[in-house]
């Protein structure tokens, strides 16, 4: 059975508006909705679906929509979708309006959901609120990652302006983690140190950088000292592509951490040319000392190491004697071959004969082979004859005989050998008085100075103890490990000046390792020297070693060391040899005289 | 008195209802309540001594879930397109609604709206985005329905443009 829609009890469960489309309007059919009128609205004079329509602008609208579709010939409902007039209904109601032909009829629905009838609301509502937390998320993320993204490029940026700064600056930069391996090296320091990068970061001080080990060292030592007490380090590298590379090294502690270390390259290459031209040199092979007297100790070296000639080397004990030797040597066109020092003195003459010239097995008792003697071991080569004043006469005759004829006779044998020797002589003797005694044969002197070279003693060039003093204290504070010292006092300095340094150089060098074991503080002061120096210098002498004063000085020296000789001569800036000589000459007896 | 049909056109939670509440009633709240269907208001304006009765469709957010029914727009004389400063994805969402409209109803007045100015330290939305919104507006100003900000400058300045026009 059909269904009337003029069924007003059934169009009372739809709780809905229902209005009939006629020729004159619309007509309102069965009973109101529960929701109808609303607040201020009269049922009696409001009723008028016109009236309604007249009110809404939504429905005015909607009943194009709905003229067209009742018109159109289509069946089934067309939707206003929902909407809220507030003004109409004087509160939140959500509506929706239906247009419905059912054969020739028209019908307009109103129906109303309240805020619990619309089911698409709390689905929305969560959808969009879950959506917006997801880009408030997203939003908050893409903010940290910009802030941090411009924290990053803001520190990249300034990192960049300190080391263009510094770079321009000429300061090369490598910063040390607290394992002391490098972690970063700026483009000036890879340029300084002539060496790839990747060669360095990541290893350590000592391995990486490519300095002498003693360098880095030093850069370590000066690391671990207080702040106040840091020096800079001189650092010089030996180019492979350029020439030398004069580098001062400052170590700082990095002001974010501590445990870090920053190093301060600067090039000072061109600065130590500029002072080397300014002062004049300094050191010629490895003598050290500016003075004119060394400069024309310089000279003369020079000129003579280029002739094959025997030269008499003539100083002090302590002057160095053995460098000249070694210089002349590595001057001259035999320096590929060996350079061999003797000391001719305390030796029997048996001994030093067969030392020299060698020995054919069963020569002498013990002689149990053939043995080579230095002048053949020196073949081609340089032979330092030290201390010639002592060697024994008939040493001497023998020497002579090499000297003139170019050949030695081994001791037991009668075959003489070529041997092609230059002979340097030193000695710290008179050798003119020796011959006027009658201890040194004229003729072997006139054969071994035919080139003369006189070594000043130190007194007679002062103005190299400062250099020399320099130079001895930077190599015995590494050698010894005295790192933490880092000067040496000017009152110090005033006590070398004034003192007369009998034992020469030696003594010097002698005092100040000396001094570097004694000294606790930054600064070598006097009371660390040897008690010769701190106990207040001795005047003046043109002879130190003059014969009143030398055995007690002697005698004192084997006190202080408990009777060790090295130790004795050490002190008193002597060689062995010498000290050995003077014990004899003054008739100095041990009980115990092999230590 | 004239009476005119604006729309307001915008992403879901841009601010429209709550811009029409702040013209209204001069209120505002923080809690976001999604518009589902169209709400209409009225708002009674004078310009230059003349009253207007603006009729305000604020229609539901656009998005994945609701499309805004071409139909709604009919009938209007401008609109009013609303764009959250603190969301980059609004501009395109108002793009489109403007391509929607002007397909609509043609090349009726429209003002574009940057609301939530009071969050402008969070906002991502940059002048060149909205360029060629911008070109095409009656009116481009920076609001926050909020503080009420521009809120009525906004509304008057689209009377304006639909008196004249």
């Amino acid at each position: 059975m059909a269904v009337s829609i003029h069924d007003h009890a059934l169009l009372g469960v739809f709780d809905a508006l229902i209005f009939q489309k006629t020729a004159k309007g619309f007509e309102h059919l069965g009973d109101l909705p529960s929701w109808f009128p609303p607040p201020g609205l009269s049922r009696e004079t409001e009723l008028s679906p016109e009236q309604i329509l007249d009110r809404s602008f939504f429905l005015q609208h909607f009943l194009h929509e709905a003229q067209a579709w009742w018109e159109s010939g289509k069946t089934g409902p067309w939707k206003s979708g929902l909407w809220n007039e507030p003004a109409l209904f004087g509160e939140d109601v959500v509506l929706e309006a239906t247009a419905v032909r059912h054969g020739s009829f028209r019908y307009l629905i109103l129906q109303r959901f309240g805020p619990d009838m619309v089911p698409i609301q709390p689905l929305l509502q969560k959808a969009r609120e879950e959506q917006l937390s997801h880009r408030q998320a997203v939003n908050h993320h893409e903010r940290t990652e910009a802030q941090l993204g411009s924290r990053l490029a803001k520190s990249e940026q300034e990192r960049d302006d300190v080391m263009a700064v510094l770079d321009g600056l000429g300061l090369g930069t490598i910063m040390i983690d607290a394992n002391r391996v490098v972690t970063f090296i700026s483009g000036k320091a890879h340029d300084l140190l002539q060496t790839d990068p990747a060669r360095i970061i990541g290893r350590t001080l000592i391995d990486g950088l490519p300095w002498k080990e003693d360098d880095s060292a030093r850069v370590e030592e000066m690391g671990r000292l207080p702040g106040a007490q840091r020096q800079v380090v001189r650092v010089v590298m030996d180019g492979k592509k350029r020439s030398a590379t004069a580098l001062e090294v400052e170590v700082q502690d990095d002001p974010r951490d501590p445990r870090k270390t920053i190093l301060l390259l600067k090039d000072v290459t061109e600065m130590e040319e500029l002072r080397r031209l300014l002062v004049g040199p300094t050191q010629f092979q490895n003598l050290i000392g500016k003075s004119p007297a060394m400069r024309a100790v310089y000279e003369r070296i020079r000129d003579i190491a280029v002739v094959d000639v025997p030269v008499l080397i003539d100083g002090e004990t302590g002057t160095g004697k053995e460098l000249v030797a070694r210089a002349l040597h590595q001057l001259s066109p035999r320096h590929d071959h060996l350079f061999l020092p003797v000391n001719c003195a305390g030796l029997t003459d048996s001994l030093l004969g067969s030392q020299l010239f060698g020995h054919k097995r069963g020569a002498f008792t013990g002689a149990i082979s053939d043995h080579e003697g230095f002048f053949e071991s020196a073949e081609g080569g340089t032979l330092l004859l030290d201390e010639i004043g002592d060697m024994p006469l008939a040493i001497q005759t023998t020497l002579l005989r090499v000297l003139q004829e170019g050949e030695i006779i081994r001791l037991g044998e009668s075959r003489p050998r070529k041997v092609n020797v230059r002979v340097l002589a030193a000695t710290n003797q008179h050798l003119q008085e020796l011959v006027d005694k009658g201890a040194f044969r004229a003729d072997l002197l006139y054969r071994i100075r035919v080139a003369r070279l006189r070594l000043p003693p130190l007194r007679e060039r002062r103005e190299d103890i400062p250099l020399l003093s320099t130079a001895f204290f930077e190599q015995s504070r590494v050698a010894l490990g005295k790192m933490g010292v880092l000067d040496i006092a000017p009152e110090t300095m005033q006590s070398f000046l004034r003192y007369s340094w009998p034992g020469n150089v030696r003594e010097l060098k002698g005092a100040l390792e000396y001094a570097l074991i004694h000294c606790r503080g930054g600064s070598v002061l006097p009371s660390d020297l040897p008690p010769e120096l701190s106990d207040g210098p001795p005047a003046v002498q043109s002879s130190p070693f003059s014969k009143p004063n030398e055995r007690q000085l002697i005698l004192d020296a084997l006190a202080q060391t408990k009777g060790k000789r090295a130790q004795a001569a050490k002190i008193l800036g002597m060689s062995r040899s010498t000290f050995y000589r003077r014990l004899t000459e003054l008739e100095i007896v041990q009980e115990d005289s092999d230590r | 008195m004239i009476q005119k049909k604006i729309c307001l056109l915008g992403a879901f939670a841009v601010g429209k209802t709550s811009l029409v509440k702040r013209l209204v009633s001069g209120i505002f709240s923080d809690k976001y309540l999604t518009t589902v269907g169209v709400k209409i208001d009225q708002k009674k304006l004078s310009i230059r001594g003349q009253d207007l009765m603006m009729v305000i469709w604020d229609l539901y957010g656009d998005d994945d879930f609701q499309k805004v029914r071409a139909s709604y727009l009919q009938g209007s004389s401008g609109y009013i397109l609303v764009i959250d400063g603190t969301r980059k994805e609004t501009v395109d969402v108002a793009g489109k609604l403007h391509e929607l409209a002007q397909k609509t109803i043609g090349p009726v007045p429209f003002v574009l709206l940057l609301n939530k100015h009071d969050l402008v330290d969070e906002w991502v939305v940059e002048c060149p985005m909205v360029s060629d919104l911008r070109d095409q507006a009656c009116l481009v100003s920076m609001v926050s329905a909020k503080t009420g900000e521009g809120v009525e400058a906004a509304f008057t300045a689209l009377s304006e443009a639909m008196l004249r026009s």
